[in-house]
């Protein structure tokens, strides 16, 4: 009974500290994401994305898929995917580094608020999510190669996963 | 001043800290409402034999990670369920900063599988092979962290 207890102590001081951390961790990235210097940056990560073998259409679900996260991204990412018509390859090696890096605010930050260190998390993800998707695009230079894509029209996918 | 200018279109600061404060809860609600039961059952679990059991069985493939085999339990919640379930689970451990960083590290990668595997397939990726994917880059990432970890760095 002693244990049970001070389990249910635990646990709500846990909540409570995590609402403490967590909370203004949240508002203070709102109030820096607006900053010129984040909107202008846009425009400086376009050659690395063509590196990556990405065009500027890839730029909206991307960065969608890197803040939102996949789940909460999933919308505008299958839209301007849709909409833009962005070729298999193209959507594979955008796959490829949103698996690696993805949500990458919300993530780091509750894992920040339990004592891991976020510049460590967020830098090794995002250096691995570049070497990756830039090897893959160098070696899968053939844009036109429908056999060799591993990506597919949905009505060519009754399989099971 | 009387077209609307990309400046006009960022919300002032009072608001920017309004949406912050509600986001924010947010977020907290979504951990709170798995931390609460995990943890306690954690705790509890911990004054019985069963997850020194566990933590037995796991520990040589975590070791490779740095870490303990009681954390198996977290990635198993991680890439079943999602990181919150996860996060509760890892606080009752009592791990060491830098392997809270390995754990953050690798389920950041691979985490909310099933769910996030559908929402890939309704793209037209291919679900499995991105999904199969993740846990191999969690994988990578993990053995580098631990290697440079042992390295000195970190």
């Amino acid at each position: 009974m002693e244990t049970l207890l001070t389990a249910i102590a635990g646990a709500l001081l846990l909540a409570v500290k995590l609402t403490l951390i967590v909370v203004p961790l949240v508002m203070l990235f709102e109030l820096l994401r607006h900053l010129a210097v984040f909107r202008r940056s846009g425009r400086k990560v376009e050659p690395l994305m063509r590196g990556m073998g990405l065009t500027p259409a890839a730029a909206v679900p991307l960065f969608t898929g890197i803040f939102l996260g996949i789940a909460y991204g999933a919308g505008i990412i299958i839209k301007v995917a849709r909409e833009k018509r962005l070729p298999p390859r193209e959507l594979f090696l955008m796959g490829l580094f949103l698996a690696t890096c993805h949500a990458v605010v919300e993530d780091t930050l509750i894992f920040v608020a339990i004592g891991g260190n976020g510049w460590q998390m967020l830098g090794i993800r995002i250096v691995l999510a570049i070497v990756m998707t830039w090897l893959l695009a160098r070696f899968w230079n053939r844009p036109g190669r429908k056999t060799a894509s591993p990506v597919d029209g949905p009505t060519s996918l009754p399989e099971r996963d | 001043m009387s077209e609307p200018t990309l400046e006009s279109l960022v919300p002032d600061i009072p608001t920017r800290l309004k949406t912050g404060f509600f986001d924010g809860l947010q977020t907290t609600w979504k951990l709170v409402k798995y931390v609460i039961p995990l943890y306690i059952l954690v705790e509890l679990l911990k004054g019985t034999s069963y997850l020194a059991t566990f933590g037995d069985l796991f520990a040589p493939a975590m070791r490779l990670f740095g870490l303990p085999g009681e954390a198996a339990m977290a990635f198993l919640a991680g890439f079943t369920l999602n990181l919150y379930a996860a996060i509760a689970i890892l606080v009752p451990l009592q791990l060491e900063p830098w392997q809270v960083t390995q754990c953050g590290l690798m389920m950041g990668i691979a985490h909310n599988l099933l769910l996030e595997g559908g929402v890939l397939r309704s793209t037209g990726a291919r679900a499995w092979l991105i999904t199969l994917a993740r846990l191999l880059i969690a994988i990578l990432a993990g053995l580098l962290f631990a290697a440079w970890r042992a390295l000195g760095g970190g």
